[in-house]
């Protein structure tokens, strides 16, 4: 039995550390703009012009 | 190929060929040979014809950006090298526009890096103070094809953070709960109490947030409502979530049982999403827009050595300003220069230019079109004629406001579950009077109308996004329950009835040679003037353009040039002389002086209309119009009756209007596209603002339709109606599960269990219902 309140403070701390993750992650600007990246990410790179 | 490899434009006859691609214009092919010397090409392989065709502006158009109270407005963030902007881009509408200005840095190398936001159409970017200003980005942007838009925008009001970390908090609470609960559902810990307190005190620790942040909207929003004395659904939804969070925690507490925590969780965080489906907006639009978006940022005030360039704000009374070509009036004023020419179609709808004589009165809003004028301020900006017709509805509109039929259902519902509350009560009174608390409780916690607050949302969210995906942009989900209800519907007609893009051009003597005629096409297509272009397409297809020397433009007046020793001039009457008429729209073509052709434009009615009077034979129907009534017959033509058109209407007899039609108890929608219909879209139940350009000004209104989907008005009532039926469907569907849940509480036997199942089905289901059946009926669009 002592088992099973381990195994629901190892899930509560997984919930908890996503939870931190999404609250970071809105804070930090993660959810503003939903469209741009995903065209960005398909850009080609293009060899860099090595200048410095 | 056909169309410009730019901008998609069909090419004119001779086009501009440069690496074996054809350009519309001069314009489309330097902004190609620029991104090529840059390596750019690809922008023109992620979408084709992407580009935009380039504005031709004065090279000291952004000048006023270098002047520090106006450039700091817009600068985010400085120090001594670099510096950061953020610019609103109205042009942008692809990916290679998201390519091209996000490489603004190998155009310019003092641009140090630029990122787009799509949705806003926005682009941030960070430059070189040190070697390039503020202006020269801007002219760069202008240049290829993005100029920026420096009217200030009433920042929208997007998703705001917070609510995702609510919806965040909740979900995480509702999920967590679930998981421990489960075995007690079952049973299984009856028979071990110190594993039921342990998880039931979890659950109390982590719903604490959720009760004290996540849900505080619908506290403030119940108490509001109850102090200004009417309800709303947030009162009975306030109601639920107390008692449910009281009894679990007395339970919890008391050792009694886990409570209902993992159906608190669920309430809030369905709840919320619903909230959260509902205030999605459409970003890069702007409903209410102030005045100030409209006028100029800066303007050039005479001085004792010349002009210089002031913020519009510090204009006094009495200053001379200097206002030149395509310049808007800034303020009411009195014209200093001889003559000027005036562009007011923007404030009356009415695209025929208007005259001014020295001395006379110009209000602010026109636009100039010819030469640079002179004027005198009469009075300042915030005080014009224009701001305030402006000002004068803003505040109309609030008291205006629609009860949601929601919030009428919602007033009988909580009517009725006291009365089901204190019934039931006595009744227990005399069963088994321990269990009355029990009863009452579990009613309001069974009650809580969680599918009845997701019903409206979910539904009208959804309508709001299949007009939208029609050309009809509404700004919040209530005006799809005021479309429902027209009855009465009124036109601007200069602009909305009228199509400012169709022209039909009449020539009064068709009888000339081949040869003048080639002599006319060909002179029409090197003027810019409007009138002149609709010249220009009319004859596009026929006669063969001739060679002319000698080209003379005078700005606002008219064109001349030679051929064969003949001289030949087109444009105003003034401008060939010797003819009194003055008839706004007409221009006149003369050779060597004498008018050989007189042509006249008028705008074309939108061919839909006889089509959408027909489908609406149950609605009153109304014309308002600022002109006079030249244009009657055409309108019966068209289907309208006399006694429906109303002319010579100034902007506040539109709005009094409209206010006596709602006296008489019809609701109004308000069709305008003008300044001049401000007063009108705000005074009608619903004002719908025509635009020809989504992205451009529109006037504040409830909602902005695309011109090119004009002929759908009458389908776009038939999905408002739809929508409104489906409501009443979900609105029964979670009626019918409150009275299931009622009938579990009234016996006193409701388990956690069966608030935990019916509480997230309910939902589900309404969610599911309302999505499908407003999806379905439209997914290929609502033609």
């Amino acid at each position: 039995m002592g088992m099973i309140y381990l195994m629901l403070i190892v899930s509560l701390c997984i919930a908890v550390f996503f939870l931190v993750f999404f609250l970071w992650a809105t804070k930090n600007g993660q959810f503003d703009d939903d469209y741009t990246p995903s065209v960005r990410m398909l850009f080609e790179d293009e060899p860099k012009l090595k200048d410095e | 190929m056909e169309n410009c490899y730019h901008c998609g434009d069909v090419l004119p006859t001779p086009s501009i060929l440069l690496d074996q691609k054809e350009f519309c214009c001069q314009g489309c092919a330097n902004v190609y040979s620029l991104l090529n010397s840059n390596s750019l090409k690809d922008f023109y392989a992620y979408e084709k014809t992407p580009g935009i065709k380039p504005n031709k502006g004065r090279s000291d158009k952004f000048q006023f950006l270098d002047i520090p109270e106006i450039r700091a407005r817009y600068i985010q963030y400085e120090d001594e090298k670099i510096a950061r902007v953020k610019l609103s881009l109205p042009t942008i509408h692809c990916s290679s526009c998201i390519y091209l200005l996000e490489n603004l840095s190998k155009i310019n190398a003092h641009v140090l890096t630029s990122q787009v936001h799509f949705a806003k159409k926005e682009a941030t970017i960070v430059f070189d103070t040190n070697a390039i200003s503020l202006s020269e980005i801007a002219d760069l942007l202008q240049f290829i094809g993005y100029e920026p838009d420096f009217g200030r925008k009433t920042e929208i009001k997007g998703i705001q953070k917070s609510f995702l970390l609510k919806i965040g908090l909740a979900g995480f609470a509702f999920g967590s709960i679930m998981l421990w609960s489960a075995p007690d559902y079952f049973g299984i810990t009856l028979d071990n109490l110190s594993f039921r307190n342990f998880t039931a005190y979890l659950s109390f620790i982590v719903s604490l947030p959720v009760f004290l942040y996540s849900a505080n909207e619908y506290y403030v929003s119940a108490y509001k409502a109850i102090r200004s004395r009417s309800i709303n659904l947030d009162v009975p939804i306030t109601l639920g979530i107390l008692a449910l969070y009281a009894q679990s925690t007395y339970q919890i507490f008391t050792q009694q049982g886990p409570g209902y925590m993992d159906s608190f969780a669920g309430f809030i965080f369905f709840l919320l999403i619903g909230k959260w489906f509902q205030n999605r907006t459409y970003q890069s639009l702007s409903f209410d827009r102030d005045y100030s978006s409209y006028f100029p940022v800066a303007i050039h005030r005479m001085s004792k050595n010349g002009t210089e360039i002031i913020p519009i704000e510090q204009l006094k009374q009495g200053d001379h300003i200097q206002v030149r070509n395509e310049e808007i009036i800034p303020c009411d004023s009195i014209l200093v220069s001889e003559e000027a020419q005036l562009d007011f179609s923007f404030v009356t709808g009415e695209s025929a230019l208007v005259k001014k004589k020295k001395g006379d009165l110009i209000y602010a809003g026109g636009k100039l079109i010819g030469m640079t004028i002179e004027l005198a301020v009469k009075s300042e900006t915030n005080r014009s004629h224009l701001t305030q017709l402006w000002n004068e509805t803003k505040d109309k509109k609030e008291s205006n406001k629609l009860e949601r039929y929601q919030d009428r259902i919602s007033r009988y519902f909580l009517i009725i579950l006291i009365i089901v509350a204190i019934l039931s009560g006595i009744v227990w009174a005399f069963i088994d009077p321990s269990e009355i608390m029990t009863v009452i409780v579990s009613i309001l916690i069974v009650a809580c109308p969680c599918a009845l607050a997701l019903s409206s949302p979910f539904t009208l969210g959804n309508t709001l996004s299949v007009l939208g995906k029609n050309g009809l942009y509404l700004k919040n989900t209530t005006v799809v329950e005021a479309l429902s209800e027209i009855t009465t519907i009124v036109f601007d007609k200069t602009g909305t009835l009228t199509d400012p893009l169709a022209y039909q051009v009449q020539f009064t003597h068709t009888n000339l040679p081949d040869e003048v005629w080639g002599i006319l096409k060909e002179l029409s297509s090197h003027s810019t003037h409007p009138l002149s272009k609709v010249i220009h397409q009319a004859l596009t297809n026929q006669y063969q353009a001739l060679k002319l020397n000698d080209f003379v433009e005078i700005k606002g007046k008219g064109i001349a040039a030679s051929y064969q020793d003949k001289n030949y001039q087109l444009g105003s009457s003034t401008f060939v002389g010797n003819v009194s008429s003055t008839e706004n729209g007409t221009v006149f073509f003369a050779q060597d002086g004498k008018v050989i052709q007189e042509i006249h434009v008028m705008s074309a009615f939108r061919s839909s209309i006889p089509t959408l009077l027909s489908q609406w034979k149950d609605k009153r129907i109304f014309v308002l119009s600022g002109d006079d009534e030249k244009d009657l017959p055409e309108l019966i033509a068209l289907g309208f009756k006399t006694e429906q058109c109303f002319f010579k209407q100034e902007p506040k007899d539109k709005a009094a209007f409209i206010s006596e039609r709602q006296k008489l108890g019809e609701k109004v929608l308000m069709l305008g596209d003008g300044l001049n219909d401000v007063g009108a879209l705000g005074t009608a139940n619903v004002g719908i603002a025509l635009s020809e350009d989504m992205f451009r000004f529109t006037p504040s209104s409830d909602a902005i339709l695309d011109a090119k989907h004009f002929h759908l008005l009458g389908r776009f009532f038939q999905v408002s109606k739809y929508a409104k039926v489906v409501l009443k469907v979900c609105l029964g569907f979670s009626i019918t599960y409150n009275l299931i849940g009622l009938s579990f509480a009234i016996s006193a036997s409701l388990a956690p269990i069966v608030a935990a199942i019916l509480m997230p089905i309910s939902s589900i289901t309404v969610v599911f219902l309302s999505s499908s059946l407003i999806h379905f009926k439209f997914w290929r669009g609502i033609e």
